[in-house]
């Protein structure tokens, strides 16, 4: 099992008024620590119009991180890939490829928030859709000379990428938050999925509807990859832990997950400024796993054997993560 | 006079060598004080780069002087708010040395008036928060309505702050392109092939660009007839930055896109394009020249253009 994680920097935090430049500064040190570190990758995520100044083209961002490193992948969590032209995604990738030898991971979602898609023309109801027809094309384009695509959102004829990219497809994810019904997309185009936080049952539950809709519509279980995203809070007490996770809510997660429609009900549908006793706001507080070293390490071991092909942390106690966790599963 | 380098990227056959070979070169030159380096946007040969900001962005963190600087960019395959973005994104990462020039219309196969919405839009979007855009070729947000003034426009008036976070499923008439660029205005440029964005170039004071490919003597004259449309709409010359690119031949032949002779023939021939022209800023279009000329460039054309 992969380790990937990335920093904060691509944004500012309101409580802890900062520099965006010291923030972009401190993001490809983050880079060249992830490296150090022994993580395997190392991403960025994508919002735009933010009053934080959120990074809105994350590849860009790891062009950035690929001049000052060599081997860590480079990867976005996620790319909003049905607000870009596929092509223009195509060619951003292939862009970042080729300058970073091939090193470029797209974890790919299909966004949420209401203006994203008003700015952007592009119809909300029709993101599952553009999502998956964009993979698609991003498939076609990167493994292919010449291709020709038709589909309902996107066509194009006799098209060729230029330049090409170093690997043949590019290593994509279909970043499908912590409904079933995502899962069962991904699962049926054979696409990797990648899950947003959400504990450890409900990603079981994930996982099985993956797999079952992948098995269904032909894929080999090898072809069916699985990757999550997932906070830890680690603590030498398991209140230390949850003081930690306390930070993080107050800090980023309120303003990022409560009024944007980021959470999600099993119909597929965005949740406005829950309660804080809604049941999707206390699974996603859950989500944010909090123990001592012994315990990550046994929830972690628990990932492993449910096939995790990667784990995504974000960047808080990467050196402890670094000196006790990865340490366990090398 | 500034003096910046760009390349034929096309000539390689290996984008991974042919681009590692550009990345050590711009380092060398960063440290020689070259001003800026220029990345094209192609897409139609092996090495061709369609994303220059990816190619930038990764040399902002290999260089610590010379400007990043967008070339030829296209309206057509990136959304407008990108193309925004994309250069604040570079801008911040290289802490103000970021810069964009469009492609004309004619050479994308778009109108003029789609190149003149997208800086009008783009230019806004980095000097004002809030905004919408009505156009032919550019609406921001999509919902804007036909009803809205034509071009840009602003909140009437400011009403009482509501987080973005409380927004919920509500789209605002007027959003704010982010981050912003690190510099208030970020250099822009276009280039004038077509009559009509050089009256319009002319007019709005934005700063033209004479592209490699465009004959020298065509692109003095271009130059010139932005000058006398500039003055007719009175506005004054230290408003903009005249970017000329040209190929050299050191010890070579001159011809109609190449300035050749001595370094000083090349010396002198950049001096009198900067006489007729008012050319501020000189770009050598590198196409294979040998390491001993790039040299002989910096020490006995570079550094006295300068003086």
């Amino acid at each position: 099992m992969e380790f990937w994680t990335t920093s904060i920097g691509l944004s500012k935090m309101r409580p802890m008024p900062s520099s965006l430049a010291d923030g972009f500064a401190n993001f490809i040190e983050g880079a060249k620590k992830a490296e150090a570190l022994g993580f395997d990758g190392y991403g960025s995520g994508e919002h735009h119009f933010m009053y934080d100044e959120f990074i809105p083209i994350p590849l860009q961002a790891m062009a950035a991180a690929a001049a000052v490193t060599e081997r860590v992948r480079l990867s976005t969590n996620a790319m909003l890939l049905p607000l870009y032209d596929p092509m223009e995604a195509a060619e951003i990738a292939a862009t970042l490829d080729v300058l970073s030898d091939g090193r470029v991971s797209l974890g790919l979602g299909m966004g949420y928030r209401p203006y994203e898609f008003d700015a952007f023309g592009t119809a909300k109801r029709t993101r599952g859709a553009r999502l998956r027809e964009a993979m698609e094309v991003l498939r076609l384009a990167t493994s292919q000379d010449t291709f020709s695509y038709q589909g309902k959102h996107y066509q194009y004829e006799n098209e060729s990428l230029h330049p090409r990219p170093i690997q043949r497809p590019i290593d994509m994810w279909f970043c499908g938050g912590t409904s079933l019904q995502g899962a069962r997309r991904a699962g049926a185009a054979g696409l990797g999925y990648w899950l947003a936080n959400c504990p450890f049952d409900h990603t079981e539950a994930i996982v099985k509807e993956y797999r079952q809709a992948g098995k269904e519509a032909g894929f080999k279980e090898s072809e069916l990859r699985i990757a999550s995203f997932k906070d830890i809070c680690i603590g030498n007490t398991m209140e230390e832990a949850e003081g930690l996770r306390k930070v993080l809510m107050d800090n980023f997660y309120d303003e990022h997950i409560l009024g944007y429609g980021y959470l999600v009900d099993e119909n597929g549908k965005n949740v406005y400024n829950p309660s804080r006793d809604h049941p999707l706001y206390e699974r996603f507080i859950q989500s944010l796993y909090c123990g001592t070293i012994e315990m990550v390490v046994e929830e972690l071991e628990k990932y492993e054997e449910l096939g995790m092909e990667m784990m995504f942390f974000p960047s808080a106690q990467s050196e402890l993560i670094s000196e006790q966790i990865l340490p366990e599963f090398k | 006079m500034r003096v910046g380098l760009s390349w034929d990227l096309d000539r390689f056959d290996d984008p991974a060598a042919g681009w590692k070979e550009v990345v050590s070169e711009v380092e060398q030159a960063d440290k020689m004080g070259f001003h800026s380096f220029w990345i094209h946007e192609a897409r139609e040969r092996a090495a061709d780069c369609p994303e220059p900001s990816v190619f930038l962005t990764y040399l902002s963190q290999r260089t610590k002087s010379g400007q990043l600087r967008i070339a030829g960019r296209r309206v057509t395959r990136a959304l407008p708010p990108h193309i925004s973005e994309e250069v604040s994104v570079l801008d911040t990462f290289s802490r103000g040395r970021a810069g964009l020039a469009f492609a004309s219309g004619s050479s994308q196969g778009v109108p003029a008036a789609h190149v003149h919405e997208m800086i009008e839009f783009v230019s806004a979007s980095w000097a004002a928060d809030e905004i919408r855009y009505r156009g032919d070729f550019v609406r921001f947000p999509a919902h804007t309505p036909d009803s809205a003034p034509r071009g840009v426009s602003y909140p009437e008036d400011e009403p009482d702050y509501v987080a973005q976070w409380d927004w919920g499923p509500e789209t605002p008439d007027f959003l704010s392109i982010t981050p912003k660029p690190y510099v208030p205005y970020a250099p822009l440029n276009v280039e004038i092939n077509d009559d009509e964005t050089l009256e319009w170039a002319a007019q709005q004071g934005v700063s033209p660009m004479i592209a490699a490919d465009m004959p020298t003597a065509e692109g003095v004259e271009r130059l010139a007839r932005y000058r006398e449309c500039a003055d007719k709409a009175g506005r004054s010359r230290r408003e903009v930055e005249v970017v000329m690119e040209r190929r050299v031949a050191l010890d070579g032949e001159a011809d109609d896109h190449t300035l050749g002779g001595s370094p000083r023939d090349v010396l002198n021939a950049i001096r009198k394009l900067r006489g007729k022209t008012g050319v501020s800023h000189f770009v050598w279009r590198r196409n294979g020249a040998t390491p001993m000329d790039f040299y002989r460039f910096s020490s006995e054309v570079q550094v006295l253009l300068q003086a």
